[in-house]
């Protein structure tokens, strides 16, 4: 197995001398070559579970191993079989080029300057970058820095890859860059990929796995086709007369409702006689059409995490 | 791997200072400025003629405290900085420690300091004409006295990997190390001598003082030079130490890369 998460956990102390849990009990595997989106609302606990993987964050309960090898033991071997591109961080030192950077990441990591040399033109040179391997960083667009942020992070060839909101802030043609690039580097070179974002379209687009956190706590774990088709059958979309007024918005978010348009909203229902429930809910506003629907990763994230777990839990 | 590592870091560096010349011309400027000064204050002060072995031990003295300086400075400020600019965490992720990686770093910057220093010395005393006397043995309390800056930066590093900003710190830090690189500790007579042993670079200076003004054998020579390394050993280790508990203690709060 490349990856083992193991009963992980985290608690973080506050300043009044008490404890915050961030992350409760967090277990997965990851196979080489498969793509795991890791979802869940703001202060979930996925970017300190990230950062425990990666040995960042030192973990209270639980191990991470990489390649059977724990990161408690033998730690640093087994962080050297990572590559990480954070969110928030910009990654890179901004007077260096790419290929500077880039160099500068392989030595740090053992590989020998012909060699990182070699391996980043390649890599700049499928990302479309080799035109920009001459200037500096900071003279970049966001999508193109964040591109050069994972070359950097792949120069040492490792066998996991995180990616911590790879794809937040970004234009729509950066994005799907940076999509292709992550598929190819599961489909094509076999790496595993670790990826978080609240963008679900890019997680239902990429992922062959998908773990879904709330609280600290795995709610959904499963195939991302199995899971959206295994919950398919409960998936209901509403088209309405009207746009509902507060009242009845505020009881159909309660029930997890996503809605496409403002006269519009899919939702899935626990029990089927949870439609009554809802047609009780939008009442008086006349309904225009009512059946079943295919669930997204969207649909599936709005039902287990609703919209009332967005406490933020921040060291 | 530490040489792939330390390779890396020479060539980071030097693209840096390359990339930005003005930075580095105006760093080389005012590092021959002040030894201009030093030359010329000292011979001012000496009524028209050099104090040779006078200059000697000050120039060394200095040269000495601006190397310290930039060691420290370069783990305590560099950290912050890396913090700030988010690639902190990216460094730490690799076989290598942080801790190995900023000691690298001490080295290459060292090595360029070292490298600027002697140059505009070197200019300097072709344009005044003046020379110093620099014996070869002098090299051992010298690297000794860097060898400490190394773990007084580890501490200050510690310091700003704890409250992150170390700026303030950073500026009283280089008058305490002035103080202690030019006071005369190792002249201090009975238990007050235990001072010299103790304080960072205490008895490096004291030795290198004896040699900077051309007494290549003095009283208590090997005891001083023994004590040198002692010196050296327990503010190296001693910053290591405190560097890798505090660095752990960031990662339990999950704060290493905050700023």
């Amino acid at each position: 197995m490349l990856l083992e998460v193991d009963h992980v956990a985290k608690r973080y102390r506050k300043r009044d001398g008490g404890e915050v849990p961030a992350v409760r009990d967090v277990s997965f595997t990851l196979e080489s070559g498969r793509i795991l989106a890791f979802l869940g609302p703001n202060g979930a606990g996925k970017t300190t579970t990230i950062k425990m993987i990666a040995g960042l964050v030192r973990m209270d309960g639980g191990d991470v191993r990489i390649e059977g090898r724990s990161i408690r033991g033998s730690g640093r071997v087994a962080i050297g079989r990572l590559g990480a591109v954070l969110e928030g961080s910009r990654n890179l030192y901004w007077r260096l080029t790419p290929l500077e950077n880039i160099e500068y990441f392989a030595g740090i990591r053992g590989v020998p300057r012909a060699r990182a040399r070699e391996r980043g033109m390649r890599l700049l040179r499928l990302c479309g970058l080799e035109g920009k391997a001459g200037e500096t960083v900071q003279h970049l667009s966001r999508g193109m820095q964040q591109l050069v942020a994972i070359c950097s992070a792949l120069v040492h060839e490792p066998r996991i890859l995180l990616l911590d909101e790879p794809t937040l802030g970004l234009d729509l043609d950066a994005a799907d860059r940076i999509q292709a690039q992550v598929a190819r580097l599961a489909r094509e070179e076999g790496v595993g990929i670790v990826l978080t974002t609240h963008q679900m379209d890019v997680a239902e687009h990429l992922s062959d796995e998908v773990v879904l956190l709330r609280e600290g706590a795995v709610v959904l774990h499963g195939l991302t086709q199995e899971v959206t088709r295994r919950l398919g059958g409960d998936s209901y979309r509403f088209e309405l007369e009207r746009e509902p007024g507060q009242e009845q918005l505020a009881r159909l978010t309660v029930r997890g409702a996503l809605f496409d348009s403002p006269r519009s909203f899919r939702l899935l229902l626990r029990e089927p006689r949870d439609f009554y429930a809802v047609l009780r809910d939008i009442e008086p506003i006349g309904v225009l059409g009512a059946g079943r629907d295919t669930a997204d990763l969207a649909t599936v994230f709005r039902h287990y995490v609703g919209n009332g777990a967005d406490g933020e839990v921040q060291p | 791997m530490i040489w792939t590592a330390l390779q890396a870091e020479l060539r980071r560096e030097l693209t840096q200072m390359l990339r930005y010349p003005t930075e580095l011309l105006s760093e080389a400027l005012v590092t021959g400025i002040i030894f201009y000064g030093i030359f010329l204050g000292s011979s001012y002060m000496a009524g028209g003629s050099i104090l040779g072995s006078r200059l000697s031990e000050i120039i060394v003295g200095y040269a000495l405290w601006t190397l310290m300086l930039g060691a420290i400075g370069n783990m305590g400020w560099g950290i912050s900085m890396e913090a700030q600019n988010g690639t902190l965490e990216q460094v730490c992720v690799g076989p290598l420690s942080l801790r190995a990686i900023f000691a690298l770093r001490s080295l290459a910057n060292l090595l360029y300091d070292l490298l600027l220093t002697a140059m505009a010395l070197l200019l300097i005393i072709v344009l005044t004409g003046h020379r110093i006397d620099f014996s070869p043995l002098e090299i051992v309390p010298f690297i000794l006295g860097i060898a400490v800056s190394i773990g007084i930066g580890y501490l200050v590093a510690s310091v700003t990997v704890l409250v992150k900003r170390s700026n303030q710190f950073l500026n009283l830090l280089q008058f305490l190390l002035l103080f202690l690189v030019m006071t005369p500790f190792t002249d201090l007579k009975g238990p007050l001598r235990f001072i010299a042993v103790i304080v960072p670079a205490g008895p490096q200076m004291g030795v290198l003082r004896h040699l900077a003004i051309g007494q290549s054998r003095f009283p208590g020579e090997a005891m001083w030079l023994l004590l040198a390394v002692v010196n050296a050993l327990l503010w190296t280790f001693a910053g290591y130490v405190a560097y890798g508990r505090v660095h752990e203690l960031a990662r339990s709060r999950g704060s290493l890369g905050h700023y």
